[in-house]
């Protein structure tokens, strides 16, 4: 068993949780949903132990190149989408979830992505590679469920106002509050392991905590996006559509922080 | 001046000034920051001026920009304490006797009739509480009982725990922007260098560069030795991501400089019309070296490290880096020249050799050593303690506002006819539908009394 099939394998069977999971969406019986989370928790299984093989491989924490990350990225994602679920039951929300890993781990098996393990350069050479990435990883894969919870509540309200009462689908503000709930988790994770633990490894690397390095920005503004949300949430009360809003463009601010500076912009932070 | 006091209390002006904040430093993510004007005339034509005026180009260092950090501190500053002081009052020093209605108007609230004494009932209710953890203070005012219960009050104080320490990173920021000290050193081995800003004298014992069998760079380790007064007082080695910090000064392995002034290269000799034959010489450049048993000298004349042809046609290097290393090669024997040519490291297919006569010789460029200098970037950051200081507090915060539940509790007890009557209301800083279930719990305990 190498890396790369255990990588097909859990795609595969992610696949599978996405395909019993549109079912469901279209049949309205709970049980295809609860066959399609067990799909997506064995998946997340295989896919922890390729992410264990690729480490031991190349001898470094597996995110130092695009198909790396993307492969950690979806693996986060599964394992927030879990924990959320497993705590709020919104089966409703699981076939959009599905689907964001989906395009994630499709993008990393794409011919475009070099999937060879590279040497690390001297700069990348730190136990603050793990802290660093993992931690941010895992944040943003919280905004995601944040995201896919937000646009579900702008679709629920909209129903909602139309007096449509769906049986089975979660009530807008239960949607709204679990959206609140993910980017609890999500902001202190971001802003410990993108902000902090990024200052603290460019302390030690480069000499100076901050560079104004396009990444570093992004990752500022899009932590300035959910200060705004809070803010206006907690001192101004402005729930419902306006917090869905700011949540949505956190979670784009985040997906440029990660995607658009590695592909538009270089700096500090161009690995590859 | 009262309205500009008012105008920084508002929240409405913290989230003008973050989407401010967030657009203008996007904004300088797509101009390329502190080039010379030259390149951006080159890359913007006419709108280069604007930019340059609006300081776009310097961006995160123009006034416009530290305008905007300073008012966004300075409403931060006062929103955090206009808020404080109510708070702190509420928190350290409650109000205990209170209105009925007060309770009543609370979302989370229960009246009760107990058929128990006033005593009875406060002792068990104090009881209940006491085991949830409750911190209970009491007074009594005209018959009536007032209890205040609380626990993890810290909860209330989370969010201004994250305000100080945003504001005690943008001090740090200052201090590291005034007080900071930056110095690139470029060694040799064996050379000493005066820092004077230090008071110290660095000297560089060793310098090497390990590769991973790809040959890429692995890691640069420069063993340096701290002298003071021509004294060594610490000696270590350092390598990137592992500085070595001394009084304040901080010093990091930066990265290599190359010394082309005196290179070696290493060369291989084959020949088509026998596979057998190989020859590896090595020679510096301007040296001649006659080859065994041949009738033949090789010199190489000319060698770059990046390797390129200019706009004017020279041959020239484009860095110092070896990026394209090349080698000019000539051939001779007896006082005739046969060949010449460029012998390319990393594209031995594009080695160009002319020869002259009838010769099958084949030349590869396999190595070439020179001297490396390495570079030491010495830093003092006096912000930087303040940096982690801020970011452990803002850390404490965040954990306080989302997980740290303040619950309170407020009850009034009054004695009628030998019964109790009991109004109590709750207020919890997050998780309140666990906050109720906890409420719902105690007020059933207690109607267990009757």
């Amino acid at each position: 068993m190498n890396e790369s099939i255990l990588f097909q394998i859990a795609f595969i069977l992610y696949v599978i949780s996405a395909i019993l999971y549109f079912s469901f969406l279209f049949s309205k019986k709970e049980n295809t949903a609860g066959i399609g989370f067990k799909f997506a928790f064995v998946g997340l299984l295989f896919h922890t132990i390729a992410l264990i093989l690729r480490t031991i491989e190349c001898g470094h924490a597996p995110f130092t190149n695009m198909y790396e990350s993307l492969s950690f990225l979806s693996w986060a994602s599964i394992l927030a989408y879990i924990i959320i679920e497993a705590k709020y039951k919104i089966l409703k929300a699981g076939p959009y979830f599905i689907l964001i890993v989906i395009a994630l781990m499709a993008l990393a098996s794409s011919p475009l992505m070099p999937k060879e393990a590279t040497p690390l350069v001297p700069a990348l050479q730190s136990y603050w590679l793990w802290l660093h990435v993992s931690v941010t990883l895992l944040g943003e894969a919280f905004f995601a469920m944040a995201f896919i919870t937000s646009i579900m509540y702008l679709r629920a309200d909209l129903r909602e106002k139309k007096n449509k009462v769906v049986k089975s689908s979660p009530s807008s503000e239960k949607l709204d509050s679990i959206s609140y709930r993910c980017i609890a988790i999500g902001f202190p994770l971001f802003t410990l392991g993108g902000l902090i633990f990024g200052m603290i490894w460019a302390y030690k690397a480069w000499g100076r905590y901050w560079s104004w390095d396009p990444k570093e920005t992004w990752s500022l503004i899009t932590w300035f996006v959910f200060a705004l949300y809070l803010h206006t949430r907690i001192v101004m009360g402005w729930k419902g559509r306006l917090s869905a809003y700011i949540a949505a463009i956190g979670f784009l601010a985040a997906l440029f922080t990660y995607f658009g500076v590695n592909y538009l912009l270089a700096g500090l932070h161009s690995y590859g | 001046m009262k309205s500009i006091f008012n105008l920084f209390t508002s929240v409405k002006l913290t989230i003008v000034l973050l989407i401010f904040f967030a657009l203008s430093s996007g904004l300088g993510t797509f101009i390329p920051q502190q080039r010379s004007p030259d390149e951006y005339v080159a890359r913007f034509g006419q709108l280069a001026n604007v930019l340059i005026g609006l300081q776009l180009t310097k961006l995160y260092q123009s006034l416009w920009f530290i305008v905007l950090l300073c008012l966004l501190a300075l409403n931060i500053i006062i929103c955090t304490l206009n808020r404080l002081s109510p708070k702190f009052k509420k928190v350290f020093r409650p109000r205990l006797i209170i209105k009925t209605k007060e309770l009543v108007a609370l979302k989370i609230m229960t009246k009760l009739k107990i058929n128990k004494s006033l005593d009875t009932t406060k002792k068990e209710l104090k009881r209940e509480l006491s085991s949830r953890h409750y911190r209970i203070k009491e007074t009594e005012k005209e018959k009536k009982a007032f209890l205040l219960a609380r626990k993890k009050i810290l909860g209330w104080f989370g969010a201004d725990v994250v305000h100080l320490g945003i504001i005690i990173i943008l001090v740090g920021g200052i201090i590291s922007g005034l007080g900071g000290f930056k110095k690139n050193l470029t060694f040799s081995e064996g050379e000493v260098l005066d820092i004077p800003e230090a008071g110290i004298k660095l000297r560089l014992d060793k310098f090497e560069t390990e590769y991973y069998p790809n040959s890429s760079v692995k890691d640069w380790k420069s063993t340096l030795t701290i002298l003071k007064k021509d004294k060594s007082v610490l000696s270590r080695v350092i390598e990137v991501n592992h500085p070595l910090s001394y009084k304040g000064f901080v010093f990091y392995q930066s990265s290599v400089e190359w010394d082309w002034t005196n290179p070696s290269v290493e060369i291989w000799i084959k020949k088509s019309k026998n596979p057998s034959f190989l020859r590896k010489i090595k020679l510096k450049v301007g040296e001649k070296v006659r080859l065994e048993y041949e009738n033949t000298q090789i010199a190489v004349l000319y060698f770059f490290p990046d390797f390129v042809i200019n706009e004017r046609n020279e041959i020239t290097t484009r860095s110092l880096q070896p990026n394209n290393p090349a080698a000019f090669i000539e051939g001779w024997q007896a006082d005739e020249k046969i060949l010449s040519g460029w012998i390319f490291a990393r594209f031995p297919d594009y080695s160009r050799i002319h020869s002259n006569k009838e010769t099958d010789f084949s030349f590869e460029l396999k190595d070439f050593k020179t001297d490396q200098f390495s570079v030491i970037q010495v830093r003092k950051d006096p912000g930087a303690n303040f940096i982690w200081a801020g970011c452990a507090l803002l850390m404490l915060g965040l954990f306080l506002a989302f997980y740290w539940s303040s619950r309170e509790i407020k009850v009034i007890l009054e004695e009628m006819f030998g019964k109790t009557e009991i109004t109590a209301g709750g207020v919890a800083s997050k998780n309140k539908d666990a906050f109720q279930v906890e409420f719902k719990k105690i007020a059933a305990n207690l109607r267990r009394l009757n």
